[in-house]
């Protein structure tokens, strides 16, 4: 089942910098397509294509049509805050917000309009759990979301984004400012959660993209050099610049 | 960080302090240097410092003009600030000559003793205080009872006095300047030295006379005072009788101050530390002159008459 | 070559020193200053005509108590009025306004912040003052009410230029995360942003009650300054006597040593007193966020 269609995307930034050429690409649900090539590439413009976070960005121009579930989310018509619920997205590095622990897991519930406390209670508890976050944190839920480690930090962030029960997490490098035990930790939880999520995620080095990808797309300069399924990509590249920049001839 | 960012604008504003201190104390310096008499040379510029009552200020500084042309080597600086600050600059020795609307106290008198200064009074114009209301204020006329009664806060009504049903707003000058100390004295005490009244404590204190014009001018509800040279036509001066002929009202004018039947009238004054000498002597001479008197008259003083010149 | 480089070091550091010690040292020699100019009122002046409700220094009435509370009435409403205006447009600029917009506010603030308080009592005179009498019915417009929105109008600035500053420096992320969460726009900026800057946005109020606090020159030209105790909720739209205008209208004509020279410099310790404790909130509060934020880094 495809859960987005993304035809002909095209962006062009004000200050004239095209970030993104005609990509075509079709996201499978339930699986873990990684999004790698190096810094620059459009991974992160494309990310925010999806939810529509660089609404905020200068964009001068954008061509193409992104389907989710069937639906366009370009369409300007569309309910962005609603979209957002349903698709969430994990930073670089870990963003606590300036609030309690349980307030970050509960603020996008909060914010939806939840206010019963019982309901709040389950949704932060059931989404720390699936974070494997509850057995470290449960007794400090009202600490300050900086007041637990980086690792921590991250998968609070994770567990917030997972309060809201979307259908798809998206990850833009989750695991770049972390050592390298979080980052396991990371990784584990992604296998496990993309039994119930469809999961995109844009590793910070092709190692990482190499082990967590079930389709794999390779991004240069703003286009979509190549697509496929499995891990053949990282074993026989069909085009050159993949072969280069796997085995580390640029980037 | 925003923390950081105040202390090192404390700091920038004590580099400012300190700059404005070096400058201050320059400036004194060359001032000393002007300041220093030169007999040998009478076409070196003399500086004359005049400072003190703001009802004066004007009138001083329309002499001074005068008399730039007609001495101009001759440089007189004036400012105002109240009697009271002119007086203390002069006991202080930071003046040549102070403007006061009233008389020099006695505790100023005894402090310039012991200065080691000998101050000198001139008599140099009469002014008369006017008692100002807003021109749409039907009331023209107050006995200096019911004058008094309003300041003293037991009138609050413009309609007890003969006027609309509204609020009375009483405006007053700064308890530094010459003119309220007058006010109270002889209006609100009736010139009685031993009564101890005092302006009701809602009386609006205004820092200049400016201040007292233009919110008599707007305000129908204000009632003011000010010297006779400060009334504009925009404002309406009402007409006051004295206690022993309450019937009699009488509007402040040159005439009137003239022939003593207007009652809020009192003598402008000039102090200088000793008897003046040099440039100050010719100066004051010259301000008794007919010419400096025809200016009193032209600000809306009133000329000292020639009996009372020396 | 390195013994020259050391001298150069030592020289630039005890220049440095020099500049960090003066600040402190005048801010000492201005209390030691105050105080001893204005402790002997305690003693010269019974304390009883001190803690009184008038205040009429040519007659030796030197009841503070008016004067403090008109201080008090006149700087919280300031307070009150810049406030939301002050932190409503700073909210705007970072967050609302397009760069057009912002980068036309930006220097109008900047302009606001720099016109003279007299020039702004003289507009007050001229069209507030009148204003406020007509409008909303009162016998005269030199209020407390008036010096409050005046105080406010300079406090704004102030406030939006700091509070502005902390808005920008909170990282993107935060906005990102709480956008990607599904929160509108103005959830974010009132569950997040504000929250991540509270520090920052706490300092420019205190500065800007500060600044309302010195103010002088405006408050004395629009207050109508009677020294009447303020009382019930309409004293705001009574004339009343601030500290500063006290001070300001009556040095120049007192006699060095008085006991009205001494009351006078009494109650500059007393505004001494209040800023001091101003500030001393503001840095209990921002160290008390420094120090969580130091937890979270080591």
């Amino acid at each position: 089942m495809k859960k987005f269609s993304v035809k002909d995307l095209s962006i062009c930034y004000s200050d004239d910098n095209e970030s993104l050429r005609k990509i075509n690409i079709e996201i499978e649900a339930n699986a873990i397509t990684v999004l790698f090539g190096p810094a620059g590439g459009g991974k992160s413009t494309f990310l925010r294509v999806l939810n529509r976070l660089n609404d905020l960005a200068d964009v001068k121009t954008m061509t193409g049509k992104v389907l989710f579930n069937g639906t366009n989310i370009l369409d300007p018509k569309l309910d962005v805050i609603e979209l957002r619920r349903k698709i969430g997205m994990v930073f670089s590095r870990p963003v606590p917000l300036p609030l309690t622990i349980y307030e970050n897991v509960a603020y996008g519930l909060i914010m939806a309009g939840e206010r019963n406390k019982k309901k709040l209670d389950q949704a932060v508890e059931s989404a720390l759990r699936q974070a494997v976050l509850w057995d470290e944190v449960y007794d400090r839920l009202s600490d300050s979301g900086f007041a637990i480690s980086g690792g921590q930090q991250q998968r609070l962030c994770l567990a917030r984004v997972l309060a809201l029960e979307p259908e798809v997490i998206m990850l833009d490098e989750p695991t770049s400012a972390l050592d390298p035990v979080s980052t396991s930790k990371i990784e584990s939880l992604l296998t496990e959660l993309k039994e119930k999520y469809t999961i995109i995620l844009a590793p910070h080095n092709v190692q990482q993209a190499a082990r967590m990808a079930d389709y794999a797309a390779f991004f240069l300069m703003g286009e979509l050099v190549e697509y496929s399924g499995g891990k053949d990509m990282f074993l026989t590249p069909k085009d050159k610049r993949t072969q280069d920049y796997i085995t580390g001839r640029f980037g | 960080m925003i923390f950081s960012d105040i202390i090192s604008n404390m700091r920038r504003k004590f580099v400012f302090i300190l700059l404005l201190l070096i400058l201050c104390l320059t400036a004194c310096g060359t001032k000393a240097g002007s300041n220093a008499p030169n007999p040998d040379n009478t076409e070196q510029s003399q500086y004359i410092d005049n400072k003190g009552s703001d009802t004066i200020v004007n009138l001083a500084l329309a002499w001074a003009e005068r008399y730039q042309t007609i001495k101009p080597n001759v440089q007189i600086s004036v400012t105002g600030g109240g009697s009271g600050t002119g007086l203390t600059a002069l006991v202080n020795k930071s003046v040549d000559i102070a403007n006061a609307s009233r008389q020099i106290k006695q505790e100023e008198l005894d402090a310039a003793k012991a200065a080691g200064l000998n101050p000198q009074e001139f008599v140099i114009a009469r002014d008369a205080i006017a008692v100002i209301i807003n021109p749409e204020n039907p009331v023209d006329h107050l006995t200096l009872t019911q004058l008094s009664a309003i300041y003293r806060g037991e009138i609050t009504n413009w309609k007890e006095v003969g006027g609309e049903d509204r609020p009375i707003v009483k405006l007053s000058r700064e308890t530094n300047s010459g003119t309220h100390v007058f006010f109270l004295e002889t209006v609100i005490r009736f010139s009685n030295k031993d009564d101890k009244t005092i302006f009701s404590a809602n009386t609006l204190l205004l820092p200049s006379s400016e201040g007292i014009i233009a919110e008599v001018r707007e305000n129908p509800n204000a009632i003011g005072y000010d010297g006779l040279g400060y009334v504009t036509s925009e404002v309406k001066m009402v007409a006051i009788s004295s206690l022993e002929t309450p019937e009699v009202y009488v509007i402040p004018s040159a005439a009137t101050v003239a022939d003593s039947s207007y009652l809020i009238s009192r003598n402008l004054y000039m102090y200088t530390p000793d008897v003046p000498t040099g440039e100050i002597k010719a100066y004051i001479e010259w301000i008794m002159s007919a010419e400096a008197q025809q200016i009193v008259k032209d600000l809306g003083f009133v000329p000292i008459v020639e009996n009372e010149r020396e | 070559m390195a013994p020259k480089k050391q001298i150069g070091n030592v020289l630039i550091t005890s220049i440095i020193k020099v500049c960090g010690y003066s600040s402190i040292l005048f801010v000492g020699l201005i209390l030691v200053f105050l105080l001893k100019e204005g402790l002997p009122a305690l003693k010269d002046v019974p304390l009883i005509t001190l803690f009184n409700i008038r205040w009429y220094p040519i007659e030796g009435l030197f009841g503070i108590l008016p004067l403090i509370f008109g201080t008090l009435l006149v700087t919280i409403s300031a307070t009150l009025i810049a406030l939301p205006f002050g932190i409503g447009t700073a909210i705007f600029i970072s967050e609302v306004a397009p760069r057009w917009i912002k980068e036309i506010l930006k220097p109008i603030v900047e302009i606001l912040a720099g016109i003279p308080s007299v020039v702004l009592g003289f507009i007050g005179i001229l069209v507030i003052v009148p204003f406020f009498r007509k409008f909303l019915d009162l016998p005269t417009g030199l209020t407390a009410f008036t010096g409050a929105v005046l105080l406010g109008l300079i406090a704004i600035p102030t406030i939006v230029s700091v509070a502005e500053d902390a808005l920008n420096t909170v990282p993107p992320g935060y906005r990102q995360a709480g956008l990607a969460l599904g929160a509108t726009r103005w959830q974010t900026i009132w569950g997040v942003t504000v929250p991540a800057a509270k520090t920052g946005i706490l300092t420019a109020v205190m500065l800007g009650i500060g600044r309302a606090l010195g103010e002088t020159m405006a408050v004395m030209m629009v207050t109508g300054n009677a020294p009447v105790m303020p009382s019930g909720l309409n004293a705001i739209f009574e004339p009343v006597r601030t500290m500063t205008a006290t001070i300001a209208s009556e040095m120049g004509e007192v006699a060095t040593g008085s006991q009205h020279y001494q009351v006078l410099f009494l109650i500059g310790i007393l505004l001494f007193l209040l800023s001091l404790v101003i500030n001393i909130i503001a840095s209990a509060v921002s160290t008390k966020q420094r120090k969580r934020a130091e937890r979270i880094l080591s």
